[in-house]
């Protein structure tokens, strides 16, 4: 009789969890921390293929480092260019701070032995000349836009999130399509200011490696320019043992050999 | 030599194809034309209406050392990277030139080296160097090859250490490679023994410090983060690299002065952008009190600089540099009559804009020195359009310009060309 009345309660307290909704600040925050901070560390490979109007393509080929400083908070990126050939050997650091501070970045250029340091605040602009922008890569605050859930069924929520700063981005606001289960954004649309969808960010496959759902393969389209990029994210791997050394200009110069995912 | 040419192609196919075949490691690299008309003719050089014209064939490659031996453990990798050059302006002369050829290894966790020929760079600015005295190819800069042309490579020891309190990186360059700089030959420049702006008839030459101990060259660097701040101090014991001292006038010989320098630098985000500041001071060893009217005396020099990005793929930057002849009242009771002197003071700005377009695949930019006390300044501007992964566009002008033809910019005005180069990529 004890024992069920333990089972019984158990049983009330995991639907009661299951009932609690969630609020809307609470599901983005699931939602960054699953795109953004999973693991301690973490590495991939990722090969990226963008394709104009005309269905010509260009290929990027990168392996990143990825440290976690805090969740949801500051991280340190490594990414080394494999691909293109003419920028073979490339790398590049950020050190990412969340709230408001600008990002650190260095780049280096092996053939002057030239470590740059790239001012480089607008972050609405292209990553590498994808697709993608610099802020999908490496995350767009949440305390930037404001956020409502607007819909919910059995399997997404569809947020809208709308920038507290409009003058800041070409964005009027951008809807997100959150898996309920697992928290992995699915599809991003952004309307511009007339109203008009423009841009779309989608996940194509989503990935259970070491116990995370990662999204392995994803695709931006820009809809005026008729183009887009597919990158698709290999040899993932997390809590490998990174360590912050590897973020400085040691290993910008001296790339990290074992990390390298040739 | 066309004939010798397509035979170190085809030499260089079969070792890529084998390399491939047999997986070794991979060969990149490219092949480039490029020309550089003169705006005007230059009746002094050896060709009047153009001042580049060549074939660039580079290969390089990284190796990851095998097996089980200390440089392997060391996580030993050996880099390499050769030029086969065809350059049509001295009569389809073929050259090549090692890039780098280097080993570098970790043989303690805090400790990195690399030995051999390598291209070394450090300090704040754009396109102005104060501490970095490593060799330079500024003819590279006037016809308009590729950036990477600016830096020569050393052959050089550096022994890199990062204790917690601060990162060293320790030069040690035992042969010394001067700056390569006009000769009259491909650009036309102020010769002072030909009393003048000389082309081909320039007979002086530049004696270079023999190959022993006491003229070893050392450099040294010790740097570290403040936060987002970057910190360095320098350090360098050699010699000038450009010829700027008077040897034997009768034979008209100059050589490289030998040379101490002290700097420090910061770097650090400001006002949304990043800002720089650098100075140095070079101690003249063979002229300490500038009564030598020989030899080039003492100097400070300091800069500093700011870069913006504006957005939308646009950044602008700009720099302020001011150059200081130390014991000038010296140095001026010792010129003779009819020697050509130069300022006491010399300040410089230069300015640079950059845009991006088409998905960051079209670059224009502009680059302008200004100098307001030797009134004279040089305009680089370009336009390169990545066609493609594999293909390469860029055009381009040089423009120095001056009213006086002892200045740095001002002896470089018959110089000015337009230049286009196609590079594949492979």
């Amino acid at each position: 009789m004890k024992k069920f009345f333990v089972l019984l309660v158990m049983f009330f307290g995991v639907s009661a969890a299951w009932a609690q909704d969630l609020t809307v600040d609470e599901i983005v925050a699931k939602a960054n921390n699953r795109s953004y901070y999973q693991g301690k560390d973490g590495n991939a490979k990722a090969t990226m293929v963008v394709t104009d109007a005309q269905g010509r393509t260009r290929q990027r080929q990168l392996t990143i480092l990825k440290l976690n400083i805090q969740e949801g908070g500051d991280q340190k990126y490594f990414v080394y260019f494999h691909k293109p050939n003419d920028v073979k050997g490339m790398s590049y650091i950020v050190w990412k701070h969340a709230g408001g501070k600008d990002d650190d970045r260095w780049l280096y250029l092996p053939a002057m032995d030239l470590v740059r340091r790239i001012a480089a605040s607008d972050k609405r602009s292209s990553f590498a000349g994808t697709t993608f922008l610099y802020e999908d890569i490496s995350g767009r605050s949440m305390d930037l836009d404001t956020h409502e859930l607007s819909a919910s069924d059995a399997a997404h929520y569809i947020i809208k999130n709308v920038p507290k700063d409009a003058a800041s981005v070409e964005f009027s606001y951008y809807m997100m399509k959150i898996d309920k289960n697992n928290f992995v954004p699915m599809m991003a649309e952004y309307y511009d200011k007339s109203g008009k969808l423009y841009r779309t960010i989608e996940a194509l496959e989503v990935k259970d490696i070491q116990g995370y759902p990662t999204v392995t393969k994803m695709k931006a389209a820009d809809l005026n320019a008729n183009s887009h990029t597919i990158t698709e994210f290999s040899e993932v791997a997390y809590d490998v043992g990174l360590t912050d050394d590897i973020f400085t200009e040691r290993f910008l110069r001296n790339p990290p050999q074992q990390w390298l995912k040739e | 030599m066309r004939r010798a040419f397509l035979t170190v192609l085809a030499f260089f196919s079969l070792t890529v194809a084998c390399a491939q075949a047999v997986d070794l490691p991979s060969w990149h690299g490219f092949v480039e034309q490029a020309y550089g008309g003169r705006v005007s003719r230059d009746s002094l050089t050896k060709h009047q209406n153009y001042n580049m014209l060549e074939q660039r064939w580079q290969l390089k490659t990284r190796y990851r050392i095998p097996g089980e031996n200390a440089l392997s453990r060391w996580n030993g990798v050996l880099t390499y990277k050769g030029d086969f050059l065809l350059d049509e302006y001295f009569g389809a002369s073929g050259s090549y030139e090692v890039r780098e050829c280097h080993v570098a290894f970790s043989p303690a966790g805090a400790v990195d080296i690399k030995a051999g020929r390598q291209v070394l760079t450090w300090g704040t600015g754009d396109y102005l160097f104060i501490n970095d005295l490593f060799p330079k190819d500024y003819v590279s800069f006037y016809i308009g090859r590729d950036d990477e042309y600016l830096k020569k490579p050393s052959d050089a020891l550096r022994v890199s250490a990062y204790p917690k309190i601060a990162n060293i990186d320790f030069v040690v360059i035992p042969h010394f490679t001067p700056n390569t700089m006009p000769e009259g030959d491909r650009l036309s420049f102020f010769d002072s023994f030909q009393g003048g702006i000389a082309g081909r008839e320039s007979d002086r030459n530049a004696v270079k410090p023999a190959l022993q101990a006491e003229n070893m060259q050392y450099a040294l660097r010790v740097y570290r983060t403040f936060g987002s701040m970057e910190g360095a101090l320098y350090y360098y014991r050699g010699f000038d690299p450009s010829p700027r001292s008077y040897l034997d006038e009768a034979n008209r010989q100059l050589f490289y002065e030998r040379l101490d320098a002290y700097g420090a630098s910061v770097r650090s985000p400001f006002a949304g952008g990043i800002s720089h500041a650098e100075v140095g001071y070079y101690r003249s060893r063979q002229d300490p009190n500038g009564t030598n009217r020989l030899v080039e005396n003492s100097m400070f020099k300091g800069m500093v600089g700011y870069e913006k990005d504006l957005g939308h793929d646009l950044k602008v930057g700009g720099q302020y540099l001011y150059e200081q002849k130390l014991d000038y009242a010296e140095y001026q009771a010792a010129l003779l009559p009819y020697d050509y002197f130069w300022d006491e003071r010399r300040h410089l700005l230069t300015q640079r804009i950059t845009k991006l377009y088409k998905n960051q695949t079209v670059m224009l930019g502009l680059f302008n020195f200004w100098s307001p006390s030797d009134r004279d300044g040089y305009a680089r501007a370009s336009c390169a359009y990545d066609m493609s992964d594999q293909w390469k566009l860029v055009v381009g002008v040089n423009i120095p310009w001056g009213e006086d033809m002892i200045t740095d910019f001002g002896m470089m005005a018959k110089n000015k060309n337009a230049f286009v180069r196609v590079r594949y990529s492979f």
